[in-house]
């Protein structure tokens, strides 16, 4: 009796491409990416009612619980900077959506910190979006 | 005559085993740091500088006034709440109006901390108002 032999091929899971694949997933990764410019990690955000959401900007102004200013992540000396800067980058920028500028500040600092801060974002030509937490609606 | 043994030539190749690895390391990555939070908060233009100041001048006693003194919230020089704030704003209905009809004066004085301030903002921002701060002094 003659035995067949039988011509099975191994299977075998095409591997070649992943890395393609892979790469194509990092560029993605990387272009979509929004790296945080801001150390937010001393910042506890106040809380209202009826926020809205924002996008992210290309600008930011945070002030942490400390009272440091910080100008796109850096700290500022004095808020004639952030007007400077403010309006460095707003320059030629006419849409309201263009002159956003994201500003964070602590709950607890006090207005002798952060409303100098809020004007000069205003004089530079900034358009401020403030940054806070949603809370739920007293019963 | 002896045979000379012929050298086996080796084929070039750049190890490519370990790209797939790598490029999944990246991927993993990018995933642990990228933001997937939506920020929340509102938008407010506030007049400015000189601009500011004619508003203040203009302000007549029709213009709805908020002060926050201390911890203590009044709406036309009235004590208020918070949630009574929001809906004597809404009862203005400012959304509706234009220009500078639309304009509240946000006043402080003492101690203010961001979180009452912000929540004040947010009030007159979600009745469709425009948030003309007086500095103190002015």
């Amino acid at each position: 009796m003659k035995l067949r032999k039988s011509r099975r091929v191994a299977p075998a899971v095409p591997l070649a491409s992943m890395g393609d694949i892979a790469f194509l997933l990092t560029i993605f990764f990387i272009l979509t990416s929004n790296f945080a410019k801001d150390d937010t990690r001393n910042i506890k955000p106040p809380n209202a009612r009826e926020l809205a959401q924002l996008e992210n900007q290309n600008v930011s102004v945070s002030i942490d619980a400390d009272g440091g200013v910080f100008f796109n992540g850096r700290p500022v000396a004095s808020p004639a900077t952030i007007e400077a800067g403010v309006a460095g980058f707003l320059a030629g920028k006419k849409d309201m959506k263009d002159r956003m500028v994201v500003f964070r500040c602590d709950q607890g600092v006090d207005k002798k910190v952060f409303e100098p801060v809020l004007a000069a974002i205003s004089k530079g030509g900034g358009v401020i979006a403030a940054v806070g937490q949603a809370s739920q609606a007293k019963p | 005559m002896p045979f000379v043994r012929r050298k086996e030539k080796r084929e070039l190749e750049i190890p490519t085993d370990s790209v797939s690895d790598i490029a999944f390391l990246l991927i993993i990555f990018f995933i642990l740091t990228t933001t997937m939070s939506k920020l929340t908060g509102f938008t407010a233009e506030l007049p400015s500088g000189a601009a500011a100041q004619q508003q203040a001048a203009k302000t007549d006693a029709k213009t709805p006034t908020v002060q926050i003194t201390n911890g203590k919230l009044l709406f036309n020089e009235q004590e208020v709440s918070m949630a009574a704030l929001q809906e004597r704003l809404l009862d203005l209905q400012l959304a509706k109006k234009q220009g500078e009809e639309r304009v509240v004066m946000l006043e402080t004085a003492g101690k203010v901390d961001y979180q009452i301030y912000y929540e004040t903002m947010a009030a007159i921002s979600a009745a469709g108002g425009i948030v003309a701060i007086v500095e103190e002094g002015e």
